[in-house]
């Protein structure tokens, strides 16, 4: 499975992106690119050593800035599926690479498949845990 | 690889309205945008530099130098958001281990 | 091949992060499922932090190694002391 492959699957769920800079920024995936360029909605920002914070309605972030980003569960399972569903027409997938039109209603189809999935699945919990746990990532330099 | 829509923010909504924007190096910037291209060089007007405490880079503080109209460079372009809705919040995430 | 192996990784931050393998790509840039981080300090025994899952960029990733289980169920982590790596200066 490619980390980007991933990513793009985890359109529409809650996310936690650290940057090298130590930067962290949670929110949710709108969309992402081939180069981890990724754009969030709903964002909070924390700084490095974790005493700032602010939140900001979206954000563009160049993926060459990115130290890592931090995934809901779920989402590894949700990849799987997509595969699959891909494997039955590889043919189509690959013409409609070559159309600029077909790229962008892909992109809508799959979003939509993302968001749905979310509140069946009652993604909340796990974004609580996950943003919760970037905290003690602030303090382990302390420890 | 294609040329067109390949930028996944698009950035016509954000022209003559407020961004902030982070560069590599750690400064920071906002200012009104008043253009932009597929690089992602973008023009501010009345842009504001956040300057940064000497002792520790990381940190902006609230002291601002004008820079006026300015090219940022497509390349440095770290972050960019709307400096709308943008605000510092207290703590918002609860602490398990009080620290 | 690693896919689906326990393995570790070091970044240039000085972390060592622990995970199954779930995929990679040409940018070294890896997936790791069920990760945590392991906090190594002189004055106590490693601390593990669950991370789950992760996908870590190539940029930022010094060592990827492959963890044998049979020493890792031998081994007695909250013993176990070291200093803390140092992060990469570039």
């Amino acid at each position: 499975m490619l980390p980007l492959s991933l990513l793009k699957t985890a359109q529409g769920h809650p996310m936690l992106v650290e940057l090298k800079n130590g930067e962290t920024y949670n929110g949710h995936l709108v969309n992402c690119d081939t180069w981890m360029n990724i754009h969030l909605r709903e964002v909070i920002c924390t700084s490095k050593d974790g005493d700032r914070f602010w939140r900001m309605p979206e954000c563009y972030i160049r993926g060459n800035t990115i130290k890592y980003l931090r995934v809901p569960d779920e989402v590894i399972d949700k990849v799987q599926e997509e595969t699959k569903r891909s494997d039955r027409k590889p043919p189509g997938v690959g013409r409609g690479r070559g159309r600029g039109r077909d790229d962008n209603s892909a992109g809508r189809s799959s979003k939509g498949i993302g968001r749905g999935g979310l509140e069946d699945g009652g993604g909340r919990g796990g974004r609580g845990k996950g943003l919760s746990g970037s905290k003690p990532s602030g303090n382990r330099g302390k420890n | 690889m294609s040329g067109r829509k390949e930028t996944v923010l698009d950035l016509a909504k954000f022209v003559d309205k407020g961004v902030q924007v982070k560069l590599t190096g750690g400064r920071q910037v906002t200012g009104t945008l008043k253009g932009y291209d597929q690089l992602l060089n973008l023009v501010l007007d009345e842009a504001v530099e956040f300057l940064r405490d000497p002792d520790d880079p990381l940190k902006t503080t609230d002291q601002t130098r004008r820079l006026g109209l300015i090219v940022c460079r497509g390349t440095a372009v770290m972050l960019v958001s709307p400096t709308d809705g943008t605000d510092e919040i207290a703590n918002p995430f609860v602490q398990p281990d009080g620290a | 091949m690693l896919l689906s192996e326990l393995i570790s990784v070091i970044t240039n931050d000085g972390r060592n992060i622990v995970g199954i393998l779930k995929g990679f790509d040409q940018a070294t840039n890896i997936i790791l499922d069920e990760s945590h981080e392991r906090v190594y300090s002189t004055k106590e025994g490693v601390q593990q932090i669950v991370l789950g899952l992760y996908i870590i960029r190539g940029d930022n990733i010094s060592i990827v190694g492959e963890l044998d289980e049979d020493l890792e169920a031998r081994l007695d982590l909250t013993e176990l002391r070291a200093h803390p790596l140092k992060p990469v200066i570039h």
